[in-house]
């Protein structure tokens, strides 16, 4: 069976590294992005089976990119992650799978992961 | 079915339908806003207003006919001495159908809220890629207390569609759809009342319509409803017709895990109005749910399982301050009565009348816990509660197909 394919997306190099090291040990295939001006055509060219999205970054409001993200590809699965829980309160933030705080442990991120991936494929 | 159509109109781009009963006093503000929405962003569309009501005694029509418009209206009843929200909906839908009509918006007849952007917002997905638009406006945290504590978790669970208010009462849908809703046959009592709105979200999903919520900027305001006093039918009719819908449409939902998020439509509106406060009578809500399990004790031991009927005897014991009717036991008791209603272990008027205090009790729950809380904050219970469901999905399943 392929492996499911991640697509993260944060500004923060450390946190990339992190999570596709620890996301590659769950079996997963990690691609990362810094870039959200090009992020559409990644996912385009890509085409990851899920997307993890900072909200926060310096040059990009990862709540605006989700809405460009859900006007193409309505079907993918993303999941919020962020340093703050306040951006719970936006209401744009109910267009994603799911909001995850983070946090230097990832069970939660993982679990929500898979949830977020056995729903898609349920519904296939 | 009764009508008045004064401009004799024949055709119709887009519909605004308001359902009423005796809503004499409040139904031509609504009328009026829902004309300067459909003349401000459909401007270029023929459109129509229709009341679709149940022979109101109280001057409703006169109320609606009379209210000045530039567009056209239609008035349509039941018959004398029929009612029921949803006899309302199938007068409507046969017009739309009749009329061509392609959009159909629906607004409830006692909204003060309304602006003339909700009919933009509810009618423009349609003409888009949309058949199905819900509202989604910010509610009070004690406002929809059916909405939060059953409809939404178990339309969300089941279906795997997060639809934050699937019985909002406004709401957007195709010409298509309207059809559609025509040929089902499970035109049956609670459907033809209060059931309706679930049923309509219900079968849009599994008819695999296209569905966006669409971002209403202010919030729901209507006459309010204390849960612990003004519950009346609608509590049997909706919990029914999503039994009804699951015994139906199993073979649709029993391969699905988790849920998605819907699209989303009409954000950009600037700040968000907060919603007014709603009282709740909690200890009356309290006397109910211990009222009820008394009344009802053997019935609920028949219904739910051991270990479940003993959790509820326990949680009877405890005081007012301390009284909590936790999410996870909530889920457990819905499936078991789901269970019992489909394999009919008693009348099934009688299960849902012994559901009654136990949503009190849940309702009760829900309003000690987050009586400190942010509307922010109780909306993510909300979520935390439909984790719970979902998580749960499994243990339904099993029970369902035993």
């Amino acid at each position: 069976m392929d492996k499911n394919k991640v697509l993260i997306v944060d500004d923060e190099e450390v946190i990339l590294m992190l999570y596709k090291e620890e996301l590659e040990e769950e079996g997963y295939d990690v691609i990362t992005t810094s870039d959200g001006y090009k992020l559409l055509e990644k996912i385009d060219t890509e085409k990851p089976d899920l997307v993890l999205l900072d909200i926060k970054m310096a040059e990009y409001n990862g709540l605006d990119l989700l809405q460009d993200i859900r006007k193409q590809f309505y079907n993918i699965p993303v999941i919020l992650c962020s340093a703050y829980s306040s951006f719970k309160g936006d209401l744009k933030s109910i267009a994603a799978d799911y909001y995850v705080v983070k946090s230097s442990d990832l069970s939660e991120l993982k679990q929500k992961i898979k949830m977020a991936l056995e729903g898609r494929h349920s519904a296939e | 079915m009764i009508e008045e159509n004064p401009n004799e109109i024949k055709s119709a781009e887009i519909i605004v339908g308001i359902p009423s009963y005796n809503e004499a006093d409040l139904i031509s503000y609504p009328t009026k806003i829902a004309s300067e929405g459909l003349i401000k962003y459909f401007g270029d569309k023929n459109s129509v207003i229709i009341n679709c009501d149940n022979h109101s005694a109280d001057g409703t029509k006169e109320a609606f006919m009379g209210t000045p418009t530039e567009v056209p209206k239609v008035y349509l009843s039941t018959p004398p001495g029929v009612k029921g929200k949803g006899n309302n909906f199938k007068n409507l839908f046969r017009k739309a159908c009749e009329l061509s009509a392609e959009a159909i918006v629906v607004v409830d007849a006692d909204l003060k809220s309304i602006t003339p952007r909700w009919i933009k917002n509810l009618g423009q997905p349609l003409f888009e890629d949309f058949g199905f638009v819900a509202p989604l406006y910010v509610r009070h945290k004690y406002d929809g207390t059916i909405t939060n504590n059953i409809a939404y978790p178990m339309l969300r669970s089941i279906y795997g569609r997060r639809v934050r208010q699937p019985i909002g009462g406004d709401f957007g849908f195709s010409g298509n759809l309207s059809e559609i809703y025509l040929k089902q046959n499970m035109w049956e009592s609670a459907i033809s009342q209060f059931g309706i709105d679930i049923w309509m979200t219900t079968t849009a999903i599994t008819n695999n319509i296209s569905i966006c919520q669409s971002f209403m900027g202010r919030p729901k305001i209507h006459k309010p409803k204390d849960p612990s006093a003004a519950l009346g039918p609608m509590f049997s009719q909706v919990v029914g017709t999503i039994f009804d819908l699951m015994i139906q449409d199993t073979d649709f939902w029993k391969e699905i895990k988790w849920s998605k998020p819907t699209a989303i439509f009409g954000f950009g509106l600037g700040e968000i109005e907060m919603p007014p406060a709603v009282d709740v009578n909690v200890e009356r809500l309290h006397q109910n749910f211990l009222e009820g399990m008394n009344k009802h004790s053997e019935l609920l031991g028949l219904l739910l399982s051991e270990d479940i009927y003993k959790k509820l005897n326990e949680i009877k014991t405890l005081s007012f301050t301390n009284f909590e009717l936790p999410a996870n036991l909530w889920a457990m008791i819905l499936t078991h009565f789901a269970v019992a209603y489909k394999n009919k272990v008693v009348e099934r008027t009688n299960i849902m009348e012994a559901l009654i205090p136990l949503y009190f009790g849940r309702t009760c729950s829900f309003v000690l816990e987050s009586e400190p809380m942010t509307t922010q904050q109780a909306e993510e219970m909300i979520e935390e509660q439909c984790i719970i469901f979902e998580r749960d999905k499994p243990y339904l399943l099993k029970k369902w197909l035993e």
